[in-house]
């Protein structure tokens, strides 16, 4: 088990690496030039613009650059955003409780509806709560989350004439401010991630009940509730928690844009702000970190199987 | 003597339906994903003439104007009517999401049978490759790339945001075209075709892509719906395509925020659009997938 352990951690290195050299010398590659971007319109001398350049290391070979990134990202250090001059890190560091926040709330939310719901759709497969549940399932699929977002404020603007706030009240200020602040946008993009945990939970459950255990367990005479909760859901839950974990990327995607939507100044509109700005450290800083949270989702998932299955076991 | 009449023996063949009529009694469901498909590719190929206005028409006089017999659906910020800005939006959403999904599941497939048909050390790197690629969520990839590509428009179609939305699908295509590749490799028609001493590029090509064609197709209409979600999150944005070109998620970004009360129609029936029409093919979909094959798993 260790040793599967270390090799799969071993594995990821070469993945981060990759992520690595894609996301810099695509940068480097493109058109355009931060620095025509960031005094754009000012009038100064070719020589300012020189010097500042020479000044943010981006006049030496793409090659020194990237190793001198690379040495940096060794010893914690990400570089200094283009944009604002102030460490990648720090920029980063200073939004990412909202946003951690908000994904955590929306996981809680999307398998808070999920797992009952799915649960009743196979019980009840074929009757109407199966078919409302469908309905509701598809249609979180279809509905994108920035839209449903719109919508939401829409509605409590109409009928409580609430405004997405403009600042954020951390939770340790004001825990009931900030859940009222952030409910919202985690319903958003929650509702998305439920629709698909809802249809696995369902198909699951349906599976499970066939299992001669399951036979079993009714033919002994245990109640029907106990058989679905103790034997059907516990077993069903596992290809849950693949679907829950994988889309947990989906989740930061949904979060880059209804974070705009919600004015909530997080990762994501950090991300879409360094894009538009051409802030290459930054972009650079943000998708080597998201791409090391996700490689490091899925090897979660894959220990999580190990504990949730005894039969599952890693070499 | 009157000989017996022999008794008329009818030979009862089986009637093949075509298999479209055949898909359409299996899955209801799935061809009324398609029947909306097709009605929405009708109006986007129409647009000039199914929609009652230019959709560039700037008209100051009925701003902000809500929905009524003159405009079904309202007017925007410039007084441009909505419906018809939602008919021309669905240009931009169909030519964007097939032209992304296709390119995207063709590469993803061809690299799939390659990658397995060689197996060993080309397996090997593809993978890694598939692998750095698939570390992003889809649209931080899409994002990326729109930022490092910039614009550049070829018949009216950003061919870069189609890029940028296709190429995260390849290494997801790639996955499960491979696993299919891989048990056709052990074919004995396989084995056979490289006895006969045919050259790589015409097995992988005459006799491996037609045998992935399932999951490929199954993909290609699945992605459609993700790619459509993905146009319009970028447009959102402001990174995908911008004004005055229509689309349904350029529809709801800027100035449609600003109208949340005093037009809510700005905000609603963009939003409809994009849900149907992922709906649509999200139906179609699944319902390809139960009919062509169950077993795969996207």
């Amino acid at each position: 088990m260790l040793r599967y352990i270390i090799h799969r951690l071993l594995l990821m290195l070469p993945t981060l690496f990759g992520v690595a050299v894609l996301v810099f010398f695509l940068l480097r590659l493109a058109p355009g030039d931060p620095l025509a971007m960031m005094f754009e319109g000012a009038n100064v001398s070719k020589e300012v613009i020189e010097g500042e350049r020479a000044r943010l290391g981006l006049d030496q070979p793409m090659i020194v650059q990237f190793g001198k990134w690379l040495v940096g990202i060794m010893h914690g250090d990400f570089g200094v955003s283009l944009w604002t001059g102030r460490p990648v890190l720090y920029e980063i560091g200073i939004r990412l409780q909202l946003s951690l926040q908000v994904a955590i709330m929306a996981t809680i939310l999307a398998v808070l509806i999920a797992v009952p719901l799915g649960t009743l759709s196979a019980i009840f497969k074929d009757s109407w709560i199966d078919h409302l549940v469908r309905i509701i399932s598809i249609a979180g699929l279809a509905v994108p989350s920035f839209w449903l977002g719109m919508i939401i404020i829409l509605l409590l603007l109409t009928y409580f004439s609430w405004i997405p706030p403009l600042t954020f009240t951390p939770f340790f200020e004001d825990p009931w401010k900030n859940m009222s602040q952030l409910i919202w946008p985690a319903l958003a993009v929650g509702y998305r991630y439920s629709a698909v945990a809802m249809r696995m939970m369902r198909s699951s459950v349906l599976e499970v009940l066939q299992e001669d255990y399951v036979r079993t367990a009714r033919a002994k005479g245990v109640y029907e509730r106990l058989v679905v909760s103790r034997h059907a859901m516990r077993n069903a839950l596992l290809p849950v928690v693949t679907v829950v974990g994988l889309e947990f990327a989906f989740l930061i995607g949904g979060l880059v844009v209804t974070e705009q939507v919600f004015n909530l100044n997080g990762i994501g509109k950090l991300f879409v702000q360094a894009v538009a700005r051409g802030d290459y450290t930054m972009i650079q800083g943000l998708v080597l970190l998201v791409a090391v949270f996700f490689v490091m989702i899925n090897f979660a998932i894959d220990m999580l199987y190990a504990l949730l299955d005894p039969r599952i076991r890693y070499r | 003597m009157p000989t017996a009449t022999a008794p008329a023996i009818t030979y009862k063949i089986p009637r093949r339906r075509h298999p479209v009529l055949q898909f359409m009694v299996q899955q209801p469901l799935g061809a009324a994903g398609l029947a909306f498909i097709v009605l929405m590719a009708v109006c986007a190929l129409f647009a000039p003439w199914v929609a009652p206005y230019d959709p560039l028409d700037v008209d100051y006089s009925s701003m902000l104007a809500a929905p009524s017999a003159d405009h079904w659906l309202g007017t925007d910020s410039f007084g441009r009517d909505v419906l018809s800005r939602i008919i021309f939006g669905a240009r931009t959403a169909l030519a964007v999401g097939f032209l992304a999904s296709f390119t995207g599941s063709t590469i993803g497939a061809v690299t799939g049978v390659v990658s397995a048909y060689f197996g060993g050390k080309i397996d090997l790197v593809i993978q890694r490759i598939m692998d750095v690629l698939l570390s992003f969520p889809i649209i931080v990839l899409a994002i990326t790339v729109v930022a490092v590509l910039g614009k550049n428009i070829i018949l009216g179609v950003d061919v870069n945001l189609v890029v940028a939305i296709g190429l995260p699908m390849i290494p997801k295509v790639a996955r499960v075209v491979r696993s299919s590749a891989l048990a056709i490799r052990e074919l004995p028609y396989i084995d056979a075709a490289r006895t006969a001493g045919y050259s790589d590029t015409r097995i992988i090509f005459r006799h491996m892509v037609p045998n992935v064609v399932a999951p490929y197709l199954i993909m290609i209409t699945a992605f459609v719906a993700q790619a459509i979600l993905a146009e319009a999150s970028l447009s959102f944005l402001g990174l995908g395509v911008t004004e005055p070109t229509a689309s349904w998620g350029l529809m709801l970004s800027g100035a449609a925020a600003d109208f949340y009360q005093q037009a809510p129609w700005m905000i609603v029936f963009p939003g409809i659009a994009i849900s149907l029409a992922v709906f649509a093919f999200n139906l179609f979909g699944d319902s390809l997938r139960d009919w062509l094959d169950p077993k795969i798993k996207l």
